[in-house]
């Protein structure tokens, strides 16, 4: 699957202490100002996830913390620093290793997928198999799935010379968004659904797919989301719940409703940081999917302004590497990192502001989640490698 | 290889479009999908954060009232009338029951069983799990408490009502709460209730001072909001609390004498039965000088520990006039009956005085220089009147022939006051009716008082139509509150001040500092102290002249009682039942040469049981010289008896248990008792009869015992009836019975005995008392 004329070099090396060692000293810094910039959101990240959650732990109504009040923020911390090693170990790997090992990647993930489905191995939870358990924690195969998704059409982009300017060329995508979307239909999990596809189709029309393409990807999105909305019953409660939260606001709407009380309260200036009450057990989900709802509470409107600014910023740089990049292949997978980091804010701030209808989508460096913030910080790892050989500004 | 790649420029590299759609991208998803959150937020946050912080800090926010304590009322010796006492709400939160696991079978039996409520009711009750508070039971008893308390606590059992083996595991029941609240209890029952009034459930004031003062005495709440989370309990880490202290209401202490009160009370109970009164009775003891209000009272009676309770005589009445009515007609008359109940007559009942409002017209006439004590009036029996067709008629329709002043007013001369009202002349007359107060309500702190009724001046000021100006001036074609006539009357009595009533003299603070005082008010001089004096002493001889006056019956011996009787028809009561309504009442003060208080009766409709003759003189005249009887000693006002007038009059029998024979003789006779005989040959008394203390008729003869037995033998009754006072001490006497007497206790032949306390025939032991009632019997109807 894997180029034979990109591919070429690294097929010399391929052990891994090879790429680090040979190309090292030739390669240039990281973007200071990316690095910067996630270390600095991962670090705001981490404070307010020991806001948030300490409520959660200390009352501990799930009997999963025993009362520790710091339990979720000290395990948090503890993968954000893994997380932060993680970051510069990728950073360390040449864009070439990851061309190269994107089919395995992409391998890889769909065997996961097709794992969690396997009662025992995936763990059940709200009529959904989405998780498996390590022992020590779990994590979400659809979340190796984004990823791999992103390198590996990276990948066939590269390898494709018409740049999909004709239908076969497409068949591939078709087949690995299909069978990524199918296996997810069975977990169900609509949000990773709604990822995977947005970074499918941004990977195509990065790729070149034509623009027509997009309209007929518009109306095949709806009819997605139309189907969704005609089998799934928990699709259509979210559709009301969205429109009008509060008909039901101790059931359906309850929160969404709680998490625009969060929101609101906060005002201009906030109520300061670890002074929310919405997280004492009003708010669900406060140290996860809603934290951004405890950071307006919390930080107000100039304070969520300002981790959104920072957010876009990262995001802007982002893009801005991968434009910058030296190969298609860094820039394509750059600008998928990025649009998925981009996704994963846009979509879960503008799900817990009630902007969109209500799915579990996590903020990235925020939300609570150890092996999720593994991946992210893996992600970024790989722009900061890809930023490294961008040649300086002459 | 890589460094070769880095410089050149080939078929890898991103190409223009790629670029270019990377750059679309980055405009998109991170700068206008940021502003859009951002508008949004602005949103949220900045334009409608008042709408979501309100409604999170009400879900966040738990409050709990702090009952505050009703302020107590007294009377003016610091009885207490009304207080309240701590009782307890118990309810429960089915929402903590599920939340906490709890048993609801285990709770609602339990609860059931404390409560004496039904089983099946409570746990329907618990299965509502959205609740947070459902009350089971309210002003529960300290006992009761006590035993939901324990079962709240739920020693050495788990929630779910399982016996755990080590009592630290013991699980407390979260879901049964239980709530503080004051209970208001009436010491003295149905005593003064309506002035007092009574509280509803909700511990404020419905009526009488309860309501009117509710503002004063119900205090303000106090309130502890907390933040709690979602489960309700505290919100940790926080400190937010706010308290609200609960301030006590302020007492109030009325002007009401609870003892004047039931002096009051007691006689116009006994006018209810002695004359079958058919709509109740009403009177207002007044303190002439400052305008307080020492007694008010309305009957029938109602308790306000149990003011829903109707007495059995109206359950009875409704029961005979419901046939044939549907629930709510029957309701409706239910209602009725209750509201007729609370009602406080003497301010919420307007009536055509009659005679007693010659008092007015005879202090307007001597005032405005019309009439003196010199005047003289003559009286055919009847009198032509300017625009009447046919003559006005007097009581006596012989004619009262020539008479003084003070004769006429003795007389209760109708003739004689048109005449006049005639020389007063009717705008005179409506200017010192407005000066007496009667236009206006007299402003008492009561609710409910109504307002008079009176002609309007361009009918009242016709000059070719007299016939109002004489009616008028004997008190009829107007209606006025009792209230506002004894208002007036006071002003007549006490030097011509017209007083502003009053029923609450100070307001205590919760710590029992005074917070305010009321001061007599004095709101104008109506008459000056000249005509005042004048007037009384005309009144008094309504009273004190046994031959001429009408109002004998309510003289009392050693006091110079004054008054003035009435007697009224209810024309609007004949118009609409098609039977006559008398109303009978009398006015009397006392001293006549100092006054310190007016007592007023006003009795309605006597029924088809009544014996006497109707009329203010033969009814309501002897209630009020009971009362003054009852109350002017009492308040402290000396008796001066005329001369043989002890011979009548009742003393008290003085101790003299202890002292040898001699010094025993000497104490009784030197207050006007005799020893009838000193039985036994110790030396010192070990026995009397009557007993020290007992009031019996002067002039009764009293036995001693030295170290010898009372004698047992029963003794038989004798009939005391038709004898006068000193003829009935006599006979009883003879029996060795005493004798106490009550009503008209004046000094003449034609005062008999009109009722004893004992029937005749009754076997009783020596010694005991018999109550005998005196009156002038032979008096007719009195106009």
């Amino acid at each position: 699957m894997a180029s034979k004329t990109d591919a070429a070099v690294s097929y010399e090396s391929p052990r891994l202490a090879d790429y680090t060692s040979e190309t090292e000293a030739d390669r240039g810094q990281v973007d200071l100002p990316f690095a910067l910039l996630s270390l600095l959101l991962l670090t705001v990240g981490v404070v307010m996830v020991l806001s948030a959650s300490f409520a959660r732990a200390y009352y501990d109504p799930s009997n999963t913390t025993g009362g520790n009040a710091t339990y979720y923020f000290v395990r948090q911390a503890l993968f954000a620093l893994v997380g932060v090693g993680v970051m510069f170990l990728c950073s360390r790997f040449p864009m070439g290793f990851y061309k190269r090992i994107s089919s395995t990647v992409m391998l890889v993930s769909l065997a996961l997928l097709v794992l969690v489905l396997v009662p025992g191995i995936g763990e059940k939870a709200n009529n959904a198999r989405r998780w498996i358990n390590l022992g020590f924690t779990t994590f979400q195969p659809s979340e190796i799935a984004k990823i791999g998704i992103i390198m590996y059409f990276a990948l066939l982009i590269c390898n494709n010379k018409d740049g999909l300017k004709n239908l076969k060329s497409l068949i591939p995508f078709g087949i690995c968004l299909g069978m990524v979307f199918v296996l997810l239909v069975l977990e169900p999990h609509m949000s990773a659904i709604i990822i995977i596809a947005a970074i499918g189709l941004v990977m195509l029309f990065l790729g070149g797919l034509p623009l027509y393409w997009f309209v007929g990807g518009g109306a095949a999105a709806a009819a997605v989301l139309g189907v969704g909305y005609a089998m799934f019953g928990y699709v259509r409660d979210r559709f009301s719940a969205w429109l009008n939260p509060f008909a039901d606001a101790s059931d359906a709407g309850f929160q969404i409703v709680q998490s625009l009380y969060s929101i609101g309260s906060g005002g201009l200036l906030g109520l300061g940081l670890g002074n929310s009450r919405q997280k004492f057990l009003y708010l669900p989900e406060e140290h996860n999917d809603f934290i951004f709802s405890v950071v307006c509470e919390e930080l107000g409107f100039i304070g969520a302004m300002l981790i959104l600014a920072l957010f876009a910023l990262l995001i802007v740089r982002g893009y801005w590497l991968s434009m910058h990049a030296r190969d298609r292949y860094s820039a394509l997978v750059g600008a998928g990192i990025t649009t998925h980091l981009a996704m994963q804010v846009l979509l879960n701030v503008a799900v817990c502001t009630n902007s969109i209808p209500c799915t579990g989508i996590s903020l990235p460096l925020f939300s609570y989640g150890g092996t999720a913030l593994l991946l992210q910080m893996a992600e970024l790892g790989i722009i900061l490698s890809l930023s490294r050989d961008i040649p300086e500004k002459r | 290889m890589f460094k070769k790649r880095r410089e050149g420029k080939d078929a890898s590299s991103p190409n223009r479009m790629m670029l270019r759609r990377t750059l679309f991208l980055m405009i998109v998803c991170g700068i206008v999908a940021f502003i859009a959150l951002g508008a949004r937020l602005f949103k949220l946050q900045i334009i409608d954060h008042d709408m979501y912080e309100t409604a999170a800090v009400e879900q966040q926010l738990r409050e709990t009232t702090v009952t505050a304590h009703r302020g107590t009322i007294y009377d003016r010796n610091m009885n207490i009338l009304a207080m309240s006492a701590s009782v307890s709400n118990i309810f429960i939160s089915p929402a903590e029951i599920k939340m906490n696991e709890e048993n609801p079978v285990y709770i609602a039996q339990g609860l059931a069983n404390i409560l004496g409520l039904d089983y099946e009711d409570v746990y329907q009750k618990t299965l509502n799990t959205e609740s947070w508070y459902t009350t089971l039971a309210r002003k529960v008893d300290d006992d009761i408490t006590e035993q939901v308390r324990e079962f709240k606590a739920n020693k050495g059992k788990d929630a779910m009502g399982n016996p755990v083996a080590d009592e630290k595991d013991s699980v407390e029941l979260t879901g049964v709460k239980i709530e503080e609240a004051s209970r208001r209890y009436y010491p003295y029952s149905a005593l003064a209730s309506h002035v007092i009034g009574f509280t509803g459930a909700d511990d404020h004031g419905l009526a009488g001072l309860e309501y009117y003062y509710d503002d004063v005495l119900a205090g303000t709440d106090g309130r502890i909001v907390r933040a709690t989370n979602a489960f309700g309990t505290d919100m940790m880490f926080t400190d937010f609390e706010d308290y609200y202290d609960a301030e006590d209401g302020q007492s109030i202490v009325t002007t009401i004498d609870a003892t004047v009160q039931y002096y009051l009370e007691k006689h116009l109970q006994s006018a209810m039965e002695d004359y079958d009164l058919q709509d109740g009775a009403a009177g207002i003891v007044m303190d002439v000088r400052t305008g307080g209000i020492l007694g008010m009272a309305s009957l029938g009676e109602f308790d306000p520990n149990d003011y829903m309770t109707l007495s059995p005589e109206i359950e009875e009445r409704i029961e005979e006039n419901s046939t044939g009515l549907t629930t709510e007609e029957h309701d409706a008359l239910v209602e009725q009956e209750r509201q007729e109940m609370w009602r406080n007559k003497a301010l919420s009942d307007t009536y055509e005085p009659g005679s007693v409002f010659k008092i007015i017209t005879l202090a307007s006439g001597l005032e405005s220089g019309a009439v003196t004590t010199n005047s003289t009036f003559f009286c055919a029996g009847s009198i032509n009147v300017l625009g009447r067709t046919d003559p006005l008629n007097c009581a006596n329709i012989y004619g009262h022939g020539n008479q003084t002043l003070a004769e006429a007013v003795m007389h209760s001369c109708n003739v004689a006051f048109t005449l006049i009202g005639q020389y007063i002349g009717a705008e005179r007359f409506y200017d010192y009716i407005r000066a007496f107060g009667l236009f206006d309500k007299t402003g008492v702190d009561l609710t409910g008082e109504s307002g008079s009724l009176w002609w309007d001046e361009d009918v009242f000021f016709d000059k070719n139509n007299l016939s109002q100006l004489a009616a008028a001036s004997f008190g009829q074609t107007f209606t006025i509150t009792p209230m506002q006539l004894i208002t007036a009357v006071s002003a007549v009595t006490n030097g011509g001040y017209l007083m502003k009533p009053y029923i609450v003299s100070e307001v205590l603070n919760a710590d029992g500092t005074v917070a305010k005082q009321t001061e007599p008010t004095v709101i104008r001089q109506v008459i000056s102290e000249q005509t005042s004096k004048t007037c009384c002493e005309i009144l008094e001889q309504v009273v004190s002249n046994v031959n001429e006056g009408t109002g004998t019956n309510a003289y009392v011996a050693g006091y110079r009682v004054a008054g003035k009787t009435g007697t009224s028809e209810d024309v609007l009561y004949e118009a609409t039942h098609g039977t006559k309504k008398y109303i009978a009442s009398f006015l009397g003060f006392a001293p006549a040469d100092d006054p310190v208080v007016a007592v007023l009766v006003v009795l309605e409709n006597p029924g088809p049981e009544n014996t006497f003759s109707v009329g203010g003189g033969t009814m309501a005249a002897p209630k009020v010289g009971m009362i003054l009887s009852d109350i002017l000693p009492y308040l402290g006002v000396e008796p001066e008896y005329a001369e043989g007038e002890s011979a009548i009059v009742d003393q008290r029998v003085p101790r003299v248990i202890g002292k040898t024979p001699e010094e025993a003789r000497q104490a009784l006779e030197s207050v006007g008792f005799t020893v009838k005989s000193v039985e036994g040959s110790g030396a010192a008394v070990t026995a009397q009869m009557p007993a020290g203390n007992a009031k019996v008729a002067g002039g009764s003869e009293i036995v001693l015992y030295c170290d010898a037995e009372p004698d047992k033998e029963p003794v038989e009754v004798p009939n005391l009836l038709g004898l006068s006072y000193e003829i009935a001490r006599i006979r009883a006497g003879w029996l060795g019975l005493y004798v106490r007497g009550e009503g008209t206790m004046l000094n003449s032949p034609i005062i008999m005995t009109v009722d004893q306390s004992i029937e005749p025939g009754t076997m009783v032991d020596p010694g005991t008392i018999i109550t005998v009632t005196m009156s002038d019997s032979s008096k007719l109807t009195i106009w």
